[in-house]
């Protein structure tokens, strides 16, 4: 191997020359269709109440320049120092989800979930999700064993347990729901025993069981999942949201009423919608073409996730590209899921495309996670 | 940990896409095969149809004065699930409304979704509400029936309910030529309620009601009624009523019953006070009758007029005795005589000779027993026992007008018949109608017949004129004018023991003039006055109104009737 040849191998793996362009498209494509989405779901009321149309729109490009400028810091720096800060994250987010419970943080309708910051809102739930991916990859792949002991499963269960525990006592059950699929996908890849998996599902079923008898759950979360599973016997206003969303998409029909004319969107039947129902804006003005393609360019995002956890030359970024995977694909699943009736209503943002900028910034920070990953495959 | 095995990744990508597969696949059932059902389902929670309502004909006097107006209004409603703040809304909207705070507050905070905060609002007040703009608080268009002149004519009237329908009198009878048919608008409302710029609004126009142009005359009712409530309370009476009737025509130029109310609002007064008495309730014409049986006998020439009856003062009939007014020796009395006397024995006499059989058939030709025609809502026949069941009795007590019970109107037209010489007209409330282009359709001429030949028409006449000139109805004289006319006083049943009150009457005074070429009838009814006659308590009443229609309707002296034979001498 002559030096020249040498240096152009090492040049051929410089990170900088192993983006990935598809995986950055297809985020950008789907902040993008949220852009639009925002403004169209929002505009209308604006309009009414006479305020700027574009308020929304403006702050969520905000959201996603910052969310820009995160992914490169993410990204520039080598995702396996992370392994030494991911003890901090983690420590840190249970501390904000500690405090958020405490009157520093605010509350609306009942759930205490956010700090005041400066006129932003700031939700560390939201950051909980990648904190938590950073930690059981971290502590995952330190295991000296091919797969996980059944001491290790426990171990990182209890670790994202606390979180979850955390989250949901807000109540936060959509975020609950993200943390458990987390847990379950890094479970997955790290070659954890079937039967180890089983029983942990169990437990999780016969804990989500005990909150119900408990009551723990509150009344307006057990009325949205009772309008799931009994959809004749539930009051009016608890079916409302699902029946504007199922409206709003089912009239879409396949080629949708065409951007900014959807008649719900426009006329403010759908509650949420620039959050956790913008979809229902999609199914409404773009069809099922449109929602097809949504749904594809999530597809895209997950077999690139995937293929980043194939790639990754370490256990830790694999561990981290699947965790990721696992957050984007639950929330895509559950949001979608609920706004055409095949999941129960949670609180569960889209993943690029709902209005909210703590979720904007950890999603990109979610996505800087991957970059890295694929970026430093051969180092 | 060195790199799991790739099979995981696989199964993670495996679930994936089998949760990809789902949500596809359900996407694909509601936006292809559901997609009708959704869109209608959209469709109707935007569409609401709202009417709008058609413009009611006015109701307007013989001169086309109004007597009842529609004004435009609007509705305020709410749905109290779109308001925000019920607490300080409510404050907001009542005192825009100058209404109660704690109802308004009560309804915004109720749990339905359509509420009236108040109905038939002056517009400029609703345009208040309106520049609110409070969330969920709208106004409506509607109308609302104004009665200019109160309780002018008010039972004739009648008056509409909130929604526009009329409820009683011509307002009810004739709902369908006032109302005219309402349009629609079917429009695309947002999830606030407020109406969609491009969305579906379709428009079908509203036909206006038509105009009802009534026969009665505004001045004259007004006077009438100025008249009668002058005249119950100085009887100290129970009610009364009044008319005033073109014998030519059959128009009802003047119409009420006192105590009457205002139908602006309506529901302060009590419903008794709605009735139009003159058609709705019937009682026993007492003396009246004297004229039909006096007609009768005319007409089928039962006696020379100047034949003599010898009149007690009492007579025995089956088991009743039958007594005059007031105690008498036995007098030698003409027809003219027990007419201008209103002697019940004399009566009872005639109607010996009479019989039966041509008693009943006079009375009925007269228009006993049967509505008049005018179709007026609640109007009543009266009772006439049909000529099966009559006995000596009845024969006896029909003739002085007993036995059987006619409304105010049935009286009246007793005597717009003779005035009409002897032609029985249909009275009539209604001249025609204007319709939206402003064309009258006049209505069909009053349906007429023959009751007696125009001899005994004017024959009959000169009995009243002597009844008013030298008989029981002095009170009715008007100077420079001769009045024809008959007291009434009679008694009230009492439906509990199906005899009569020993001390309750009906006083009426029915009458025209001029005599000789009757241009008004009057009829002058007093419920229950202290006077008890009707010659003391009805005939002033008779007198004054009659003399007013004089100057209002310009009638000229004619020359004066001859008296009939008779054998009375007063000094």
């Amino acid at each position: 191997m002559d030096l020249v040849a040498g240096r152009a191998w090492v040049d051929e793996r410089r990170p900088i020359r192993h983006l990935d362009p598809v995986l950055l498209l297809t985020t950008g494509a789907l902040t993008l269709v949220g852009l639009l989405l925002v403004y169209s779901a929002t505009k209308g009321s604006l309009l009414q109440f006479h305020e700027d149309p574009g308020y929304y729109l403006k702050k969520q490009i905000a959201f996603f320049l910052l969310g820009t400028i995160l992914l490169l810091l993410v990204a520039s720096a080598d995702y396996r120092f992370y392994k030494v800060y991911a003890g901090f994250a983690y420590a840190a987010v249970i501390l904000a989800l500690a405090l958020v419970r405490t009157p520093l943080g605010s509350s609306t309708a009942g759930a205490q979930r956010w700090f005041e910051f400066a006129g932003f809102q700031v939700t560390p739930s939201e950051f909980t999700k990648i904190a938590l991916v950073l930690m059981l990859a971290n502590v995952l792949s330190e295991l000296r064993t091919p797969q996980p002991a059944l001491s290790d499963v426990i171990r990182v269960t209890g670790l994202a347990a606390l979180p979850m525990l955390l989250v949901f006592l807000q109540p936060d059950i959509g975020t609950s729901i993200v943390l458990v699929a987390i847990l379950a996908g890094v479970l997955v890849v790290a070659g954890t025993r079937a039967r180890h998996l089983l029983a942990l599902s169990i437990v999780g079923v016969v804990l989500i069981l005990g909150a119900f008898q408990l009551h723990v759950i509150k009344d307006y979360q057990v009325a949205r999942v009772t309008a799931f599973f009994d959809r004749q016997s539930t009051p009016a206003d608890a079916r409302y949201n699902l029946d504007q969303s199922l409206i709003a998409i089912g009239s879409g029909g396949i080629t949708g009423q065409g951007y900014l004319h959807g008649r719900l969107t426009n006329l403010n039947f759908v509650p949420e919608q620039h959050t956790d129902f913008i979809f229902t804006a999609a199914g409404e003005e773009f069809g099922f073409v449109g929602s097809a393609a949504i749904l594809l360019l999530f597809a895209i995002l997950l077999w690139r996730a995937i293929r980043i956890a194939y790639l990754s030359k370490d256990a830790f970024g694999t561990f981290t590209a699947a965790g990721v995977a696992s957050m984007f694909a639950i929330q895509m699943f559950v949001n979608v899921g609920m706004t055409i009736g095949i999941m129960p209503i949670t609180g569960i943002p889209l993943p690029f495309v709902s209005y909210g900028g703590s979720a904007m910034l950890a999603n990109y920070v979610g996505v800087g996670l991957l970059l890295n990953v694929h970026m430093r495959r051969f180092k | 940990m060195s790199r799991p095995p790739a099979g995981r990744l696989v199964a993670l990508l495996l679930a994936m896409i089998v949760g990809f597969g789902g949500v596809l696949g359900r996407l694909a059932v509601l936006q292809t095969r559901d997609r009708a059902t959704f869109v209608q389902l959209g469709f109707d929670q935007r569409v609401r149809t709202v009417t709008l309502p058609a413009d009611r004909g006015d109701i307007l006097d013989r001169d086309r004065e109004p007597l009842a107006l529609t004004l435009q209004a609007r509705d305020v409603y709410a749905d109290p699930q779109l308001v925000t703040d019920p607490e300080g809304d409510a404050g907001k909207v009542a005192a825009v409304l100058g209404s109660r705070l704690a109802p308004v507050r009560h309804l915004l905070s109720s749990s339905g979704t359509f509420v009236y905060l108040a109905r038939q609002v002056d517009p400029a007040v609703a345009d208040r509400v309106d520049a609110l703009h409070l969330a969920g608080i709208g106004t409506l268009p509607t109308t609302k029936r104004y009665y200019p002149a109160g309780s002018l004519a008010s039972q004739v009237l009648g008056f509409v309910g909130t929604d526009g329908t009329g409820l009683s009198g011509l307002e009810l009878q004739y709902q369908g030529v006032l109302a005219g048919t309402a349009g629609q608008r079917t429009a695309e409302l947002g999830a606030d309620g407020t109406p969609i710029a491009q969305g579906l609004d379709t428009v079908t126009a509203a036909r206006p009601g038509e105009d009802v142009v009534t026969t009665l005359d505004r001045d004259l009712q007004y006077y009438a009624q100025l008249q009668l409530e002058a005249a119950v309370k100085a009887n100290h009476a129970k009610g009364g009523t009044i008319m005033v009737i073109d014998p030519a025509t059959g128009d009802i130029l003047a119409m009420a019953s006192y105590p009457w109310f205002d139908p602006n609002s309506f529901t302060s007064y009590s419903e008794a006070s709605y009735r139009n008495r003159a058609v709705t309730d019937s009682f026993e014409p007492g003396s009246v009758n004297k004229v039909i049986t006096a007609a009768a006998a005319v007409q089928e020439g039962v006696f020379p007029l100047d034949k003599g009856f010898e009149v007690p003062d009492h007579i025995q009939v089956d088991n009743y005795t039958i007594h005059d007014s007031h105690p008498h020796p036995m007098e030698s009395m003409t027809l003219g005589d027990i007419i201008a006397e209103s002697s019940n024995v004399g009566a009872v006499k005639v109607a010996d000779l009479l019989g039966a059989q041509r008693l009943s058939s006079y009375v009925q030709r007269f228009g006993f027993g049967r509505p008049t025609g005018l179709g007026f809502p609640g109007e009543t026949g009266g009772i006439v026992p049909p000529l099966a069941d009559w006995s000596a009795a009845t024969l006896a007590t029909v003739a002085y007008g007993q036995g059987v019970s006619v409304t105010p109107l049935q009286m009246a037209s007793v005597y717009t018949t003779i005035a009409n010489g002897g032609v029985y007209i249909e009275p009539r409330l209604v001249r025609g109608t204007v319709d939206a282009a402003g064309v009258f359709h006049a209505a069909p001429p009053a349906r007429t017949y023959r009751v007696v030949s125009a001899a005994t028409a004017s024959t009959v006449t000169e009995m009243l004129a002597y009844v008013v000139q030298d008989g029981t109805g002095l009170a009715a004289q008007i100077p420079g004018y001769q009045v024809a006319g008959k007291t009434g006083t009679a008694l009230k049943p009492d439906p509990k023991t199906g005899g009569y009150y020993p001390n309750r009457y009906m006083a009426s005074f029915i009458g025209f003039l001029p005599a000789s070429q009757p241009r008004v009838v009057v009829a002058a009814v007093i419920d229950e006055p202290t006077t008890i006659y009707g010659g003391i308590a009805a005939a002033p009443l008779f007198q004054k109104v009659a003399r007013y229609a004089i100057q209002r309707l310009g009638i000229a002296p004619a020359p004066p009737v001859g008296l009939p034979p008779h054998l009375l001498n007063r000094g």
